[in-house]
């Protein structure tokens, strides 16, 4: 049932991306527990607002857990302390009164820091523009039945393709990799017949892209499994480096 | 040159962790086996021993083979590290979430050991070894000293923690992971490194206790 | 204002095949000589801006998001329908359009929703052919289920997400479009007005959302793909930042707008549970298969769902509506919530809630049954509400959903403004009065990938467009004016924040207004009270509303507050509407046009038509004119569900 909570939140601000930024401290009073994680961060925002301070900046959108938008690492854990849920679903009664709760971005050499909570992760859409894609241009494709996949294939393409794009398992791996989430769209693609023929030139390219951007290498730690808020398997990544090595002794 | 570009990449150089590492490990298997010999004692252990340098072409050969996979296995370890600490310490509460990753987090400190270990052995046995004293000898001489086993089985302990890690990771930078083999590959991600434990670290031990009267 | 539908004459089913072949071309090697705005990355975006680079267009496309992968597409959980008659049930192209002309409640376009209906199944083999996972049976072949009512399986899906997979197959579409030069896509731009020269749509003004600067783009048309505007409630089911400005300048421009008091009304939603909540979430319809809806008899009964004897309950859909019981379409389910919480009979802490029982269902059927059913519809009940379906009643309540009105445009999806294009939720014409379950994608999708490419071949083909660049005057002008707007916005903020209200509080407030006079059921005294206060709120939003940081800065408070003004002053469009309209159909009843038994009247004599409303100046109220909507195909029939 319904309680209220007083907080402290520990909030990272930071004016912009040259800016150094630093944690502020303030004072949250009673908190609906039923509120989810965004909703609290609203409260305060309207609160600094009525003070004459600037709210928070933080990316957030759906707040159903699909699109992606937000996402911020409470207390050490990418969007939070429950498993497989967004920041956006994350509800105040995993808290207790009297927590002090430290909020901090998602940070990675590739996700700048724009503001406060909010960082640029425009390096994951460059991963899949290299090649996370079929290249099928609108019109002229066959009858979507002509192309059979087994139940069990659909089932596994579909886990991969659940990936939002948070950038939780970038946040979340200690060395700031996006493994997971180019793993999910080249296990995805390359699970489905439809993404076979591209399939060597895409690993290699969204792989060497990947890397181009500063992301780190997977030390298999399983963390980003974790942090994901849709619960994609490191199994994508096996998958991957399957057809990264695959495409470099096989292909042309 | 298609080489060059592979090893340039993340996973390519994962690759060539995966691929030394695997190399590194069936010659530690060998070795295991060959090293067995000693709880049948000394005479057979010298038998193996005198067998192996009788191909001293060969165990050139073998040697500057394993010093490169070795040398590879380091190197680009220590490139993964360096890489690593770029992003260390990025948040201000630092929680992980996975619960026992001791042993990956200590990939590259137990590695180190070793290395350090493999120094002073390959020295011992090897390069530093007095002439005219049998390697079974020397092997019952080194371990009747009480620091000296100790380092061995501390530096054993730091093999398995290693290969912990190492063997499963191994796996998975290969791509094989399947929920059906996943089971068998998690026993074997303890066991194997058990295995050599018992193997090499009960050698000190095995002199140390002195189970080895009769050798 | 003239407005010529363009729809093309000939047989109904052979109209998309002759206005193809009469429609201009553009020769391949000329085409990299135009430029085409896209204004958001949603379904009906992404695929549009896609399609047209892969023609050979220059694309530029813009989002307001840190990525073209986050529009609210995304959120679309149930399906998405086509004809492809897989299931071999009886389904057609003419009955999927059948089935979504009587569910708009005749207010659609016949010659639109053949045509939707018509490439509907072209849409499914291209989204296999990009990739994505849809259901599949056991042989490989695609699943379909039946939704919302329908008596035929024609709806497609991928699990609970098809709304998210559908839209990353147009973005995987759009970004290798990207990769190759075709689309300059621009992130974290916000659309403030369009730009109309020699009375054709030339270019855009956008907001830099991470420098604060205004910036022009220019080009040879505008596709305007930016959604709907049920945000204008506040709380509703869309994301947080969907809103109306993209239309609404467009419509201050010249743009007119058809049927701005169509909102359709989702019964079960998650209840809103304080003053804090942000937006409202969608539970699948589904769960009305086996809940039974009731509220206590007695007003004011406090006591725990589970120690309200039977007999004091009051199952109301059941009694009132003996066959269809708790599977009455959408409307009508909204509306008796609405009524029985209006009664004072309401759940919950803040009254505005009924129960959704599945205590009847589970020992009908057993635990199991039901938790394979709606498992997972549970879990994320509980996640956020903390409460258990199989333990206590599910609690619901209607929510904004969907706006079916948007901007007019012709059978060729242009507005009024020639060279502006508005594509999916932005325009009016294929929903009617109405929006059928999982026909939101398909809608979106039809227009990007498959319509808007003839139509922009026959536009550039058939106009003589003239060159201009965005240092043209009357880029400048616009700028001008757009920085004007913000200045104004940040206009109370010298003083400081006391005595002054937040964005939010104005925003609530509209949201009240709307909800009560202009939501599922209206009356001419509510809705001609709410024309009163609306210049109220804007007073008040304009007096002392009080937006902290400044403009060239990322500033969320300032992107909100542009966002609302363009909402206060498309609410009077709204109650406007909804005034004229003095009939009951579709999603709304008109309380002076019902039966005797407080049904929905349609009144086909009078009401038969689109309203455009055209905007007339700030002074003064906008001018309505009317499309009439001929049905030659289909007769007019009245909705019973008694």
């Amino acid at each position: 049932m319904m309680s209220t909570i007083d907080l402290t939140l520990k909030i990272w601000r930071q004016k912009n991306s040259d800016a150094l930024g630093d944690f502020e401290t303030y004072i949250l009073r009673d908190i609906s527990t039923d509120m989810s994680f965004l909703e609290m961060i609203d409260v305060l925002n309207e609160q600094l607002t009525r003070e004459g301070k600037e709210p928070v900046a933080f990316d957030h959108d759906c707040r159903e857990g699909i699109c992606g938008a937000c996402g911020a690492v409470v207390d050490g854990v990418a969007h939070g302390p429950d498993l497989e849920t967004t920041l956006c679903q994350l509800h105040m009664r995993k808290f207790k009164s009297g927590d002090t709760i430290v909020i901090e971005p998602f940070r990675s050499i590739a996700f700048p820091i724009k503001k406060d909570l909010l960082v640029d992760r425009s390096a994951l859409d460059r991963i899949i523009q290299a090649g996370g894609f079929v290249s099928v241009n609108t019109g002229g494709t066959v009858d979507g039945n002509s192309i059979p996949v087994s139940t069990e294939t659909a089932e596994l393409a579909m886990d991969a393709a659940s990936c939002i794009g948070c950038g939780a398992c970038v946040a979340s791996c200690p060395n700031g990799a996006a493994m997971l989430f180019t793993g999910a769209k080249i296990a995805q693609l390359s699970l489905l017949p439809q993404g076979h023929p591209e399939r060597k030139e895409r690993a290699r390219s969204m792989v060497t892209q990947m890397d181009k951007e500063g992301f780190g290498y997977c030390s298999n730690e399983k963390e980003c499994e974790l942090a994901c808020p849709k619960g994609i398997s490191i199994r994508n990544i096996a998958r991957m480096n399957r057809e990264f090595l695959k495409s470099f002794l096989l292909g042309e | 040159m298609w080489f060059l570009s592979f090893i340039k990449t993340s996973i390519g150089k994962k690759l060539v962790m995966a691929t030394s590492g695997l190399l590194l490990l069936s010659f530690l298997a060998i070795h295991a086996f060959g090293n067995a010999a000693i709880y049948m004692g000394s005479k057979y252990f010298q038998i193996y021993a005198d067998f192996l340098h009788g191909f001293p072409v060969l165990v050139l050969i073998f040697g500057f083979g394993l010093l490169l996979i070795f040398l590879a296995h380091v190197g680009v370890g220590l490139l993964l590290f360096f890489e690593k600490r770029k992003t260390s310490s990025r948040y201000d509460v630092e929680t992980r979430v996975v619960e026992n990753t001791f042993a990956s987090r200590t990939m590259p400190y137990t590695g180190a050991w070793i290395f350090v270990f493999l120094i002073v052995h390959v020295f011992a046995f090897n390069f530093g070894k007095p002439e005219g004293v049998k390697v079974s000898m020397l092997v019952q001489q080194y371990f009747s000293g009480f620091f000296y086993s100790l380092f061995y089985i501390i530096s054993f302990i730091a093999l398995a923690i290693h290969l912990n890690h190492g063997f499963w990771s191994m796996l998975q930078t290969f791509g094989l992971n399947h929920p059906r083999y996943n089971k068998l590959i998690s026993t074997l991600t303890v066991a194997v490194p058990l295995i050599f434990l018992v193997i090499f670290g009960g050698i000190p031990i095995y002199f140390m206790t002195g189970s080895a009267a009769g050798y | 204002m003239e407005l010529n539908s363009r729809i093309p004459s000939g047989p109904l089913a052979e109209k998309w095949d002759s206005h193809r072949f009469q429609s201009k071309l553009v020769n391949p090697a000329n085409r990299r000589k135009f430029r085409v705005i896209v204004v958001g990355t949603g379904l009906a975006g992404a695929s549009a801006a896609a399609t047209l680079a892969e023609l050979g267009y220059k694309v530029d496309a813009f989002c307001l998001h840190d990525s073209p992968r986050r529009a609210h597409s995304i959120a679309a959980q149930g399906g998405i329908n086509a004809a492809k008659n897989y299931q071999n049930d009886g389904d057609s192209v003419f009955r999927l359009f059948y089935d979504t002309i009587k569910g708009g409640d005749f207010r659609a376009r016949e010659a639109n929703v053949y045509r939707l209906a018509q490439v509907s199944t072209e849409i499914i083999d291209q989204c296999v052919a990009q990739g994505v996972p849809f259901a599949r049976e056991y042989g490989g072949t695609l699943a379909n289920r039946s939704f919302g009512g329908a008596q035929v399986s024609r709806t497609f899906y991928a699990r609970g997400q098809t709304g998210q997979q559908l839209l990353l197959g147009a973005y995987s579409a759009l970004s290798r479009q990207i990769n190759s030069g075709g689309v300059t896509m621009y992130n974290r731009r916000e659309m403030m007005d369009v730009v109309v020269v020699d009375g054709k749509a030339r270019g855009v003004v956008v907001r830099n959302m991470i420098s604060g600067a205004i910036e022009s783009y220019s080009a040879d048309a505008v596709l305007l793909c930016t959604g709907g505007y049920g945000n204008a409630y506040f709380l509703s089911t869309n994301a947080m930042a969907s809103n109306v400005t993209a239309a609404w300048r467009a419509c201050r421009r010249g743009a007119a707008f058809a049927n701005p008091s169509f909102v359709q009304i989702h019964p079960t939603c998650i209840p809103v549970h304080g003053d804090y909540q942000s937006k409202l979430t969608l539970m699948s319809e589904s769960l009305r298969n086996d809940g039974r809806v009731w509220v206590p008899k007695n007003k004011d009964d406090t006591r725990p769902p589970a120690q309200i004897p039977e007999e004091d309950r009051d199952y109301y859909l059941e009694s009132k509506y003996p066959s269809f019981g708790n599977l009455v379409p959408r409307d009508v389910a909204s509306r008796n919530a609405k009524e029985q919480c209006d009664q004072g009979k309401g759940v919950g802490s803040t009254g505005l809630a009924v129960y959704l029982d599945f205590g009847d269902a589970i020992k009908r059927d057993g635990e199991d049954v039901i938790l394979r059913k709606y498992g997972n519809l549970f879990q994320m009940y509980e996640k956020i509400t903390d409460s258990d379906p199989m333990v206590e009643p599910m609690m619901i309540y209607p929510a904004v959903h969907y706006t079916m009105g948007g901007l007019w445009v012709d059978y060729n999806l242009m507005t009024t403004i020639p060279g502006l294009f508005a594509l999916g939720e932005c325009n009016f014409s294929d929903h009617g009065a109405n929006r059928l379950g999982a026909s939101a994608l398909m809608q979106g999708l039809a227009d990007g990938y498959f319509v808007i490419s003839t139509s922009i071949g026959h536009y550039f083909g058939s106009e003589r467009i003239n060159p201009v660049t965005n240092a043209d005057a009357a880029f400048k002008e616009v700028e001008n004016e757009v920085n004007e707007r913000m200045q104004k916005l940040l206009q109370n903020s010298s003083g400081g924040p006391s005595g002054k209200v937040t964005v939010d509080d104005v925003h609530k407030e509209l949201g009240r207004l709307l909800w009560d006079n202009c939501g599922m059921a209206r009356n001419r005294q509510d809705l001609e009270l709410a024309l009163e206060e609306l210049p109220k709120i804007k007073d008040k939003f304009w007096n002392s509303v009080y937006v902290p940081g400044a403009a060239d800065d990322i500033n969320q408070s300032i992107e909100k507050a542009g966002r609302v003004a363009d909402f206060i002053e498309f609410g009077e469009f709204m109650i406007r509407d909804a005034l004229a309209r003095e009939e009951s159909c579709g999603c709304h009843l008109r309380e002076e046009s019902q039966t005797e038994e407080n049904e929905a009247l349609r009144d086909d004599d009078k009401y038969s038509h689109v309203s455009v409303w055209e905007y007339k100046g700030d002074d003064q109220p906008p001018e309505m004119h009317k499309e009439h909507l001929v049905f030659e195909n289909v007769t007019p029939s009245q909705r019973s569900y008694k």
